[in-house]
């Protein structure tokens, strides 16, 4: 167990819908996550004292958000990045909340991911028109390189080779997210089923990359409260405990990408031993999980980092749905990236907590008190046995974070 | 074949990292970096060895000849000039005459100029310069050059060997 384990909680969560587009500004939707999450937690504005926020120079700084909402700080940071980040910044906010520099800590994602930057690399409205030439990591974009579909596509290419992976498999994520989705009120895809002839039917958008296996691009600010055990217990909600984590680990292999002997090998495959030891559990302790899902291979490359299936074996394991609601190990109960919307991860761990707290705001009347039917026929989206999650983030193919919590 | 590359959309303008690599490409010549210290080859052009961190780097010119290590088959195109090219091939090649003495291995990203039709992981291919009025800098392209003994290649909802 880490010296931190269960000291610190998340208290408190928050989003705005999904929109395509929004026609707001990411200030005044990073307004209204930041102001539910202090609303679901009971927390005051006054009684906020850190701010934090992650983004690539495509949205509003901290300092704007709490200005915004009459929130005065003792300390606030934006950084950048992308899907590891909502990890990372719980570990900095325990990191300055335990010395001292602030009492608690927003953190917040706030971004117009389809009218605005598109991380998908096409421009709101379509292929970019020049391409611009000049650093190293423009190099591949001569080579028309540029997209993540492409750079995830190639691992999922080899480590179909190597060990047999097939599309099915990566379809067993797609039909899972979209069923969990189909029970996400919030979710982009709510009314659209999808049965693994619907994905294979898909076209083509990079092979080995159909289009549900690539994430949706969505216009969203979501938001999460951590604060010292202390306050949890005096707060509205039953208190998340953070049990440990990685931040942004990265490979074994020091080596530039795909210049790394096994490609298929993730910040995940060293940071497993970080998140479990410091967590204090095992893989079987784990009741669900989310698994960054920017494409359907994202999600099962991590699970295989982190140690959930033997190297090569994470095909076998998601086959029978593994995944889905119900499963042996649920992943993306929201509908994740692929079929809720996208958020650069931080609505996953949302999802999670709500999970945790027996509360998921499902199609059951009184989910608010914590009262569900568990009747997917109906609509609850709530598991029956939620005591541990770990969030298993993405990033770069270098880098992970992730994060094991429990109610 | 795949379609043509509308290099009037590309502007290549190299920082100094990488503005001697581009201008090898004008003489038909494909560049690795080298440790002056060490003689470690790698690639991408990074301004330090990351065997020794020496900054005293060379470039070392390969014969441009290697294997498929992996590919894509791009379907939908994100970028203008790549519009008129799908489906096109990207691929990571690897070098074998770029590999250092400690087992580390370089490997450099490419367009092929085949169609998914010849391509296959393991095939062996060689570097084309592909010259157009459009553009200063030439791009290097990539050929298939045969079919590899252990090729593997992808079919649909999965793949296997070639012809297999």
């Amino acid at each position: 167990m880490g010296a931190l384990t269960d000291k610190y909680c998340i208290v408190g969560v928050g989003e705005t819908p999904h929109m395509r587009p929004s026609n707001r500004t990411t200030l005044s939707m990073a307004c209204e996550a930041v102001r539910n999450a202090m609303a679901d937690s009971g927390l005051d504005p006054s009684e906020i004292s850190g701010m934090t926020s992650y983004q690539y120079g495509d949205s509003c700084d901290s300092a704007a958000v709490a200005s915004s909402l009459g929130i005065r700080l003792d300390y606030a940071v934006d950084i950048i990045g992308g899907g590891n980040s909502t990890e990372t910044l719980v570990a900095h906010a325990i990191g300055l909340i335990e010395a001292g520099y602030c009492r608690n800590m927003v953190i917040f994602r706030s971004m117009n991911g389809r009218s605005g930057l598109r991380f998908g690399g096409q421009d709101p409205d379509g292929p970019v028109p020049v391409t611009n030439v000049s650093s190293i990591s423009d190099m591949w974009d001569a080579w028309g390189f540029t997209t993540p579909a492409q750079h995830h596509g190639l691992t999922c290419m080899r480590y179909m080779r190597d060990y047999g992976l097939t599309s099915r498999h990566l379809g067993e994520v797609a039909v899972a997210h979209r069923r969990h989705a189909n029970l996400n009120p919030k979710s982009i895809f709510y009314d659209r089923p999808l049965s693994m002839d619907d994905y294979l039917k898909g076209r083509w958008v990079s092979k080995p990359f159909r289009l549900f296996d690539c994430c949706l691009e969505t216009d969203v600010a979501a938001a999460i409260i951590v604060a010292p055990r202390e306050w949890a217990y005096n707060l509205k909600q039953p208190p998340v405990f953070i049990m440990g984590g990685t931040a942004r680990t990265q490979t074994p292999d020091a080596s530039y990408r795909w210049n790394r002997e096994k490609i298929h090998y993730v910040g995940a495959n060293y940071g497993r031993h970080r998140l479990f030891g410091m967590s204090g559990v095992t893989h079987d302790d784990i009741d669900f999980v989310s698994a960054y899902d920017a494409f359907t291979f994202t999600s099962l490359i991590l699970l295989e980092g982190y140690g959930f299936a033997p190297e090569g074996e994470i095909g076998d394991f998601v086959e029978g749905g593994t995944l889905q609601i119900d499963g042996k190990l649920p992943s993306n109960l929201s509908g994740g990236h692929l079929s809720e919307g996208y958020t650069h991860g931080i609505a996953m761990v949302i999802e999670n907590v709500r999970q945790l707290r027996h509360r998921t705001d499902d199609s059951c009347p009184g989910w608010r008190e914590g009262k569900h039917t568990y009747d997917r026929e109906k609509g609850c989206r709530q598991l029956k046995k939620a005591e541990i999650a770990a969030c298993l983030a993405w990033g770069t193919e270098t880098e992970s974070s992730a994060m094991i919590i429990r109610r | 074949m795949p379609g043509s590359i509308d290099y009037s959309l590309i502007n290549v303008k190299p920082d100094p990292d990488t503005k001697e690599w581009w201008d090898a490409t004008k003489e038909d010549r494909l560049l690795v970096r080298q440790c002056n210290d060490c003689s470690k080859k790698f690639f991408p052009p990074f301004p330090a060895c990351p065997g020794c961190t020496s900054m005293s780097l060379g470039w070392y010119e390969t014969e441009g000849k290697g294997m498929i290590y992996s590919y894509n088959v791009v379907v939908q195109p994100i970028l203008a000039p790549f519009v008129p090219a799908v489906p096109y091939i990207t691929a990571v090649i690897d070098l074998p005459d770029c590999t250092n003495e400690d087992g580390s291995i370089t490997r450099i990203v490419g367009v092929l100029t085949d169609d998914e039709e010849a391509v296959a992981i393991g095939n062996p291919v060689e570097v084309v310069f592909e010259k157009s009025e459009d553009s200063e800098y030439v791009m290097p392209r990539w050929r298939v050059t045969g079919v590899a003994e252990n090729a593997w290649k992808f079919t649909g909802e999965g793949g296997g060997p070639v012809g297999g």
